[in-house]
């Protein structure tokens, strides 16, 4: 048993609910035989000491490629849970916990729809959030739209909020997040020159055709557009095109190990260039662990940061206690997302997943825990979209992520590199 | 203009001297034992990840976790001639491609299992430095590796040709009958060939740690470059294949400025076919086989 599900199983275990699978045949049947003779004698009061729990889905990956980010996933919503909980739970409903159903999608798009249809047909749960990696939420989110239980989620695909009534976007979409990078090269000029290099797949085309589309309407010139295939040995030939191409900004859309092999060669050329490595694994604490301090100045783009205001803060500082990293996008969206799933409980007065999901629909908050996010405020469309989201440019700062772009969301300068 | 060319060339003949040190191993076992070694990147990669935990656990430089790395895989090497390579050594060519193959996927996916797939960094106070020449740079960490691999390189070609083992080595190389009528012990030779090849490949990956991350796949990435250098500079050919992975890093580099970042390789393949179409034994010469 890895750790991340000996710990899931564990806290379901600590919270008194039932489970079922893994137990032996004997354990299972001593233990039901001795609650039905119990029964039978009329001798324990199950129910009606407090306020039965209220169920919530947690769907991430903490086993296979995505499990770095799904294990941090996981301690955050523990976290999230435990607030609410030592807040006094859910009020109109007599003080009711939240109960957090824990389920490892193993970063596999297969096992996330029959993980998710056995979460959702084996509790009867309130609402649901996960699973941080888009491929896979989008499958929970089908499973959940059927079972209609509402999901929240920190998911960036576009796609997440099409045709879709159950599913909720608290944070930036895709497409807002091109924009965002565009912007922030005016940061470092009044006339930004973009070289955009990106690897030669889905990904990197896709995110690069992104920002090529939207660079004329932001008043960007890209002055070199620059395809290169993953894994290769030596980064110095695109740098030196980088150089030649007189660009005073670098997006590098890449996957990790040439990010790190061309943020060195920049460094060696001593090529005086604004580098923004967009989002995703770009702003996690593993990225750092990895870079060290070649990271810092690098800039990039989150859905949420831990330093936009007090309360986020206060969770960051309790998130570092137990797990010695700060909160990342993800992992600090999710903690916001439980709040905005308790708020929306506080005013159902219900569990009913249906009710729930109305409530979660009327949100309109503007301070709390619920309203942690860039921007400050939550109130969603008839697409499930939070009509007030926008994506934070951030830079590595002395190995933590500071917020630095749009103004209004600015913590701390912009550091020159 | 000319600036641009010049630092391709450096760039091409940097990355080149650590193509030269896989391939020169790779070539070196099929000189001497006639057999392809489709494992020799998993070597470069277990030789990345000595040197990554030497410098992770002890802070011992990468450059020094070299007289670590390389006593170790030829440790390695010998074993895996005397267990393995040895017992398929025969008429038949099948179980040795098979033998060399099976060996290395199972490095790769122990590897995978024990270190997982994630990127593994050194950071010296060199990684990032570099000489500035004019318009031009030379990276610290490229060029110490540079400078290695040809002293590496220098030392084999001594050894060859003047120790009696070396001299062994090429005559069991040239005739393994006629050595073994002349008192040569070939399944010592083999073994210190195969130990030296990956001594080779162990002193690649401790080379390339400081500028380079490792992860179980590396070796996939530089091994392909040695099979091309090793044919291109024909097959057993010591010399032609160090001669050929430095061109192929200059046609390489070169490509990737000239023609594009993801069709540097067109370049490569091109002048192989090249050589292939016009002198089909390689560019190190040498009757056909």
């Amino acid at each position: 048993m890895t750790k991340a599900r000996r710990d899931s199983v564990s806290h379901r275990a600590d919270l008194g609910q039932v489970v079922l699978k893994r137990q032996g045949r004997r354990e299972f049947l001593l233990k039901t035989g001795g609650i039905l003779a119990a029964g039978a004698f009329g001798a324990v009061p199950l129910r009606g000491w407090a306020a039965d729990p209220v169920n919530i889905g947690a769907l991430y990956p903490t086993t296979g490629g995505m499990a770095q980010i799904g294990v941090g996933c996981v301690a955050a919503a523990k976290l999230a849970a435990d607030m609410v909980n030592d807040a006094g739970g859910i009020k109109s409903l007599g003080g009711a916990k939240l109960n957090l159903i824990i389920s490892d999608v193993q970063s596999d798009t297969t096992v996330t729809r029959t993980e998710t249809d056995r979460l959702i047909t084996g509790n009867k749960l309130s609402a649901i959030h996960g699973c941080f990696a888009s491929a896979l939420t989008l499958i929970a989110s089908e499973v959940a739209e059927r079972a209609k239980v509402p999901l929240l989620t920190g998911s960036s695909s576009d796609q997440l909020n099409k045709g879709h009534t159950y599913t909720f976007t608290p944070f930036a979409r895709a497409s807002q997040f091109a924009q965002a990078q565009l912007r922030m090269s005016r940061l470092v000029s009044d006339k930004p020159k973009v070289a955009v290099v990106f690897e030669n797949t889905a990904f990197g085309t896709s995110t690069s055709n992104g920002l090529r589309e939207q660079a004329a309407a932001e008043g960007v010139e890209i002055v070199l557009f620059e395809p290169y295939s993953a894994g290769f040995t030596d980064a110095s030939p695109l740098i030196n095109k980088v150089k030649s191409s007189g660009a005073n900004a670098l997006f590098s859309v890449s996957y990790l190990n040439d990010l790190i092999l061309i943020v060195r060669t920049v460094k060696q050329v001593g090529l005086n260039i604004a580098i923004n490595g967009g989002s995703g694994g770009f702003v996690i604490p593993d990225f750092y662990k990895n870079v060290g301090k070649l990271a810092e100045g690098l800039q990039g783009v989150a859905h949420w940061n831990h330093d936009m205001d007090a309360n986020a803060e206060k969770v960051n500082a309790e998130y570092k206690k137990r797990t010695g990293e700060f909160l990342f996008e993800y992992a600090g969206g999710l903690v916001a997302q439980t709040f905005m799933i308790a708020d929306a409980l506080e005013r159902a007065a219900s569990t009913d997943p249906q009710k729930v999901r109305d409530a979660i629909a009327a949100i309109d908050v503007s301070s709390g825990y619920a309203a942690m996010c860039p921007g400050g405020k939550v109130k969603f469309g008839p697409d499930g979209k939070n009509i007030h989201a926008h994506p934070v440019g951030v830079q590595w700062q002395n190995g933590d992520l500071a917020s630095v772009f749009p103004d209004e969301d600015r913590r701390a300068p912009l550091m020159k590199t | 203009m000319w600036e641009t060319v010049a630092q391709a060339v450096i760039n091409g003949l940097l990355i080149g001297g650590i193509y030269a040190l896989v391939s020169i191993g790779v070539t070196l076992i099929f000189g001497v034992v006639k057999i392809v070694n489709f494992a020799q990147g998993e070597f470069v990669m277990i030789g990345m990840y000595i040197s990554f935990f030497l410098a992770n656990q002890f802070g011992i430089d990468p450059l020094l976790s070299l007289f670590v790395s390389m006593p170790v895989l030829f440790v390695i090497g010998v074993l895996v001639q005397h267990f393995l390579i040895r017992r398929v050594l025969g008429p038949n060519d099948m179980p040795q491609i098979f033998l060399t193959f099976a060996l290395s996927l199972l490095l790769l996916n122990l590897a995978l299992m024990l270190f997982s797939a994630n990127y593994r960094t050194v950071h010296t106070s060199y990684s990032d430095e570099a000489f500035h020449v004019g318009g031009l740079y030379i990276p610290v960490a490229k060029l110490i590796a540079f400078v290695v691999a040809m002293v590496l390189s220098g030392a084999l070609w001594v050894f060859l040709h003047t120790t009696d083992l070396g001299k062994a080595m090429r005559a069991a190389a040239q005739n393994r009958d006629v050595a073994t009528l002349m008192g040569i012990n070939p399944n010592r030779v083999f073994c210190v060939a195969l130990g030296i090849a990956l001594a080779l490949a162990g002193a690649a990956g401790s080379l390339l740690m400081p500028f380079y991350s490792a992860y179980p796949f590396v070796g996939q990435v530089f091994v392909l470059m040695a099979f091309v250098a090793v044919v291109l500079g024909t097959l057993g050919n010591v010399i032609g294949a160090l001669v050929a992975s430095l061109m192929m890093g200059v046609a390489e580099s070169l490509g990737i400025q000239f023609v594009g970042a993801d069709s540097g390789l067109i370049v490569v393949f091109a002048m192989l076919l090249l050589t292939l179409a016009f002198k089909p034994t390689g560019l190190g010469g040498g009757r056909a086989r």
